[in-house]
């Protein structure tokens, strides 16, 4: 395998394309069901993922270069999984707001922010403290049992990569932020890294405590772009007004400020959570020490505030790296490298790299490209 | 042992793609099973609780669910008890219905309500209820929703 920096030549054609078949057959395998319903939408929003996906990934292969290519994949992603989400809503109820009666009849879609809020009081009174359904019905399709098996399911596969490939939210910061050339804010206190942390342990005990998700009820900055409870009152009003602002600061202002993930990086107790699950990856990311100048590329490049002095030190990036790719394509020494759990360090980079694209881009496939073909099908739908 | 290390960790970068594979096939279907097998329930300040009795009246009935005690001092929502209406179709426009919610044979609530515009008036006719005067929802545990097929009210207790 050829030693991969950002000097290497691009690989050739040929053995690009081999290395894209086998995610060409998957994609045409999760694909075919779409590409076989009646109408011209489906079809061709289908055919039209498909080829995103495949020329992605195609790039990824022939360019060494994952965190580019992956970025076009997840903003799409973030971009599109509110339209059609709103428009779901939209054409269920009317409105993205949901009332009491609602939730009362347990149809209020789950996400997978509630699971670790759900654990305590599901092991102490047997209950999920979320007012949804465990199994799909026909007036709530986004099912508990569904979205934890599928949880359970990128864990496996991904770990903390999760947040750069599974998660149907981090998109959207990720787009802001890629939007400045240069960063306007360059220092970030590194100790805000451990917010996430307290944020998790606090929603944790909370939800525990008030017997209700917290975090959804309270904080989460993604209400604004899916759904909020219906404004009755000053506290449902309290409540929707800290969305909102949670929402422009965190995943708007300040990405577009520090090119950074901050919603990430400063708030998401599911990042935290599932940075719990790092571990339980073959794959991750180390930084080859023998090759490392300490010149911070990498940390200047990282979006979650992942990598600091002592992981130059200790050549391991934090608990927090969701393994996006950032401070391997930025190290022009190929020092940050993508690393098989147990193998040496350096020598099998690009077959580590590969390996971990091959099960993280098939699960991307599999469930970010249900959700871009699933908008892209709507939107379809009105051209033709 | 670095071997062997090496070994374990090429080992369990092909089984991820083992379980890639397997993921929409079967783990996904098994993991769904495995969460519905674990028996667990949606919180009954939302679901409002296991169904206690149904009492027949002329041509609806009334599904009467077990009270929802506070089981944290913490707790937001009140103590309730919850009672629907169903089918909402075929109740009269003025309903007044006096409910037995322990089935000791003695009615424990008048509870009568406006099908169209959902005001809702209850007299507890034993202590351990609080009296409702209300339109619609005022907290999770005091309201009137016209909820799928059915008309939900929720009394506070004591």
């Amino acid at each position: 395998m050829p030693e991969r920096t950002l000097r290497a030549a691009p690989r050739s054609w040929a053995k690009s394309l081999l290395l894209t078949l086998p995610i060409l057959l998957w994609s045409l395998l999760m694909f075919s069901r779409a590409m076989m319903q009646p109408g011209r939408a489906p079809k061709l929003a289908a055919a039209v993922t498909l080829l995103f996906m495949v020329a992605l990934f195609f790039q990824m292969v022939r360019t060494f270069q994952t965190y580019r290519w992956r970025r076009y994949f997840f903003v799409a992603v973030g971009f599109l999984f509110p339209i059609g989400f709103i428009w779901d809503l939209i054409a269920l109820r009317g409105s993205m707001s949901i009332p009491v009666e609602r939730m009362l009849s347990g149809d209020t879609p789950f996400c997978f922010m509630v699971i670790p809020m759900m654990i305590v009081p599901a092991a102490l009174f047997g209950t999920i403290v979320f007012p949804g359904s465990i199994l799909a019905t026909a007036s709530n399709p986004h099912a508990i049992a569904a979205m934890v098996a599928l949880w359970m399911c990128a864990t496996l596969l991904l770990g903390k990569a999760w947040c750069s490939y599974g998660c149907f939210f981090g998109g959207i910061e990720e787009g802001f932020a890629a939007v400045a050339k240069k960063p306007r804010i360059k220092k970030l206190d590194p100790r805000l890294r451990w917010m996430p942390w307290a944020v998790l342990a606090a929603v944790v005990l909370l939800s525990a405590a008030l017997l209700e998700p917290v975090y959804c009820t309270w904080l989460c900055p993604f209400k604004t772009v899916t759904e909020y409870m219906q404004v009755r009152s000053f506290e449902t009003a309290f409540q929707a007004a800290i969305f909102v602002v949670l929402f422009l600061g965190l995943v708007v202002v300040l990405p577009l400020l520090t090119k950074k993930r901050t919603q990430c990086s400063f708030l998401c107790p599911f990042g935290a959570f599932q940075s719990l699950f790092n571990k339980t990856s073959a794959f991750d990311v180390r930084i080859d020490r023998a090759r490392c100048r300490p010149c911070v590329l990498c940390e200047k490049a990282c979006p979650t505030l992942s990598i600091g002095a002592e992981s130059l030190e200790s050549g391991q990036p934090r608990l927090s790296c969701m393994k996006c790719g950032a401070c391997v394509d930025a190290c022009v020494r190929g020092a940050a490298v993508w690393h098989i759990r147990g193998t040496e360090v350096g020598p099998s980079a690009e077959r580590a790299r590969l390996m971990h694209l091959y099960s993280a881009w098939g699960f991307a496939v599999l469930f970010g490209g249900s959700i871009i073909a699933n908008t892209l099908e709507k939107l379809f739908g009105l051209l033709v | 042992m670095k071997r062997w290390r090496a070994i374990l960790g090429n080992t369990g970068a092909v089984a991820t793609l083992a379980v890639l594979l397997a993921a929409p096939f079967f783990l996904y279907g098994w993991f769904q099973n495995g969460v519905a097998a674990l028996h667990l329930r949606i919180d009954p300040q939302y679901s409002g609780g296991e169904v206690a009795r149904v009492i027949q009246r002329d041509g609806y009935q009334v599904v009467v669910r077990k009270p929802v005690p506070r089981r944290s001092p913490l707790q937001r929502v009140d103590p309730f008890v919850q009672m629907t209406w169903t089918p909402a179709a075929r109740l009269p426009a003025q309903v007044s219905d006096e409910i037995d919610l322990d089935g000791d044979g003695r009615p424990d609530l008048l509870v009568s309500f406006d099908t169209a515009h959902l005001k809702l008036d209850v007299t507890p006719r034993t202590p351990g209820y609080r009296p409702v005067h209300t339109a619609g929802v005022v907290s999770f545990s005091e309201l009137i929703a016209r909820v799928n097929d059915g008309i939900v009210v929720r009394v506070p207790l004591r």
